[in-house]
């Protein structure tokens, strides 16, 4: 991966705990107001052409880096550059290649309808005339809100407004994109058809690199190459999501479907080694035990030996495959119970 | 994602031109979308004109009123003119730190600062919209108080434009610094209290400063809105520039000084709210 688009280099972030005039006054009185650290010794390396998620719970520190990146706050230590400028050093040259769609639905004037705040914002990113007319009808087109163009933005619903924000971020045609939670309060078509956007037209059709904060799962792994999942701080996990899945190897689980279930086959079944989960759900066929467990040695047959101690006929044995879900538990837990 | 018409060049005079007439532009449209507090605002100059007169007619003609201090002139003449031209140093000290205000309020700063756009354009830009504002509730207060008595017979309107340039520079460093101030403690009152308040005590607005005891007067020559409507007083009255040539070259010399110096600042300010994180806080 030589041809690094984004580059973040030992980057620590922390934030005073206290702000306003008070702090102001402290300030000035040479006095150290605490800071509570967000960001640890964070690294990254995106590709041109990349979608990388960043993936953790929340307040795990993703849309600080983010931030970070956009120019809108600085880090205490660290470097960071952007298709090669450095971004504490050369801001303006950095934000020209930046598109940024925070999913703050606040982030447009409520009284100007969606064109004049596109009208206004593309201004601003040094659009003017008939291009940016015509770089507004297609954006907005992408984002299907073409025939609420001119409607004011106050009247806009949450996700039409989240819609906006994305044909915002596209409008200056950026290098790069910053998406913090660009499904959020969207309806389940038209996040659809975002993930599509991003995924087909930005990144596979115009080879944008595109940077995703998100808390869903899922999403991160169907639409990223990469994804960096963060918590507290701290980057505990990267990696293509098929390579996560195999290399964490979180947990496994098993689809058990037996004739009948007993206390103390449960209680056996609970007692294997590594054990985390148990649910029970009976069909037409039988009762199918849905046991999670961690991967050990000895694990499975310790499993089959619980579910067949009394001889019970096992009529179907499924293992099922680990999902973003079981990844995402695994790496935040380990980290946590490391602490 | 590529158009067929050409992109125009995203930086340079025309491209820094566009921004600010974007930030005019939008100004006007939030301005007028508050179609009851808009007729309100001219409502208001026209109460004012009116207090301002029946006022004047309690107070006897002064020579004190009179710019050269040679004829007794009355009250009115004196206030009018004075009450319709603070408004530049009212717009500058609220239109700035509003402007930021209202961008952390509405959640747009953000986003307008991750545009490749200069600070000193942004935050400039913003008082555009305010000051034409400003020009024209001004002449709509003189001309219903020219109504009231006011005599503009004799203006010097080279004296008039020249003091409007030089009031507009040298208030507005003066909004720069509010801004700054709000965008650290994010809040205007405290801006908004100190305006009113300089400008009517030490200003000159409402007595001659000549009137005040001295250490008072001091203050006073401090602050550019002295100087201002002594420029303004003197145009109304028919003296040419060079009648007022001190108080002309006192706002060049705080404009050239106070402007880099709030921009600074403000950039500073700014500065200072990334790295605390507090640029969308409010």
């Amino acid at each position: 991966m030589t041809d690094a688009m984004l580059t973040v280099e030992h980057v620590d972030k922390s934030f005073p705990v206290a702000h306003g005039l008070g702090a102001m006054f402290r300030t000035l009185a040479w006095q150290q107001i605490p800071r509570r650290q967000v960001l640890f010794d964070v690294n990254l390396r995106v590709a041109r052409g990349e979608l990388f998620g960043l993936l953790g719970p929340n307040g795990a520190g993703k849309s600080t880096l983010v931030k970070l990146l956009a120019t809108l706050t600085v880090p205490d230590r660290g470097r960071m550059t952007l298709d090669g400028i450095d971004v504490e050093r050369e801001p303006i040259k950095a934000k020209s290649r930046i598109g940024l769609c925070t999913g703050d639905e606040r982030s447009f004037y409520f009284r100007l309808t969606a064109r004049q705040n596109m009208e206004f914002f593309g201004a601003l990113m040094g659009l003017s005339g008939k291009f940016l007319q015509k770089r507004i009808d297609e954006c907005v087109e992408l984002v299907d809100l073409r025939e609420h163009l001119d409607t004011r933005f106050g009247g806009f619903s949450s996700g039409m407004r989240v819609r906006l924000t994305m044909a915002r971020a596209l409008l200056a045609d950026p290098a790069i994109m910053f998406l913090d939670e660009p499904t959020r309060a969207v309806d389940p078509v038209h996040a659809t058809e975002l993930r599509a956007l991003i995924r087909r037209d930005l990144v596979e059709r115009a080879g944008k690199t595109v940077i995703l904060a998100t808390n869903l799962l899922d999403e991160a792994w169907e639409l990223c190459d990469r994804v960096a999942v963060v918590n507290h701080g701290r980057i505990v996990a990267m990696g293509p999501p098929r390579e996560l899945d195999v290399e964490l190897g979180a947990v496994v689980r098993y689809r058990v479907t037996v004739d009948e279930v007993d206390e103390e086959m449960l209680h056996r079944t609970r007692d294997v080694p590594g054990f985390r989960d148990l649910r029970v759900v009976r069909t037409e066929k039988g009762v199918d035990l849905h046991v999670e467990m961690e991967p050990r040695d000895g694990g499975l047959g310790a499993l089959m030996r619980a579910v067949s101690w009394n001889g019970t006929t096992l009529r179907d044995f499924r293992p099922i495959e680990a999902g973003p879900l079981d990844i995402f538990r695994k790496v935040t837990l380990d980290d946590d119970n490391e602490r | 994602m590529t158009t067929s018409v050409s992109r125009p060049p995203s930086s340079g005079l025309a491209a820094g031109l566009a921004k600010v007439g974007a930030i005019f532009r939008r100004d006007v449209i939030v301005a007028l979308s508050y179609p009851g507090n808009f007729a309100l605002a001219w409502l208001g100059i026209v109460i004012e004109v009116v207090v301002a007169w029946y006022i004047s007619r309690l107070i006897p003609p002064s020579r004190s009123f009179d710019p050269t201090g040679v004829v007794a002139v009355g009250f009115f003449q004196y206030l009018a003119v004075n009450q319709a031209f603070v408004r530049f140093q009212t717009a500058a000290l609220n239109s700035f730190a509003e402007s930021i205000r209202d961008a952390q309020l509405t959640g747009t700063l953000e986003i307008v600062l991750s545009t490749p756009t200069q600070l000193p354009t942004l935050i400039l830009s913003s008082a555009v919209w305010s000051f034409t504002y400003t020009i024209l509730q001004t002449a709509v207060y003189l001309a219903i108080a020219v109504a009231f008595g006011l005599d503009l017979s004799h203006v010097n309107y080279l004296t008039t434009a020249v003091f409007l340039i030089l009031t507009v520079g040298a208030v507005s460093p003066l909004g720069v610094l509010a801004a700054s101030l709000a965008m650290v403690i994010k809040k205007t009152g405290p801006v908004e209290f100190l305006s009113t308040a300089s400008a009517s005590l030490f200003g000159g607005v409402y007595l001659p400063l000549n009137r005040l005891p001295v250490a008072l007067q001091a203050i006073g020559w401090l602050l550019p809105i002295t100087h201002a409507l002594n420029g303004f007083r003197a145009a109304a009255a028919g003296i040419p520039l060079s009648g007022v040539a001190s108080d002309a070259i006192w706002l060049v010399v705080a404009s050239l000084i106070l402007m880099p110096v709030s921009l600074w600042i403000f950039a500073k300010s700014v500065g200072r709210a990334r790295v605390d994180g507090t640029l969308s806080m409010y």
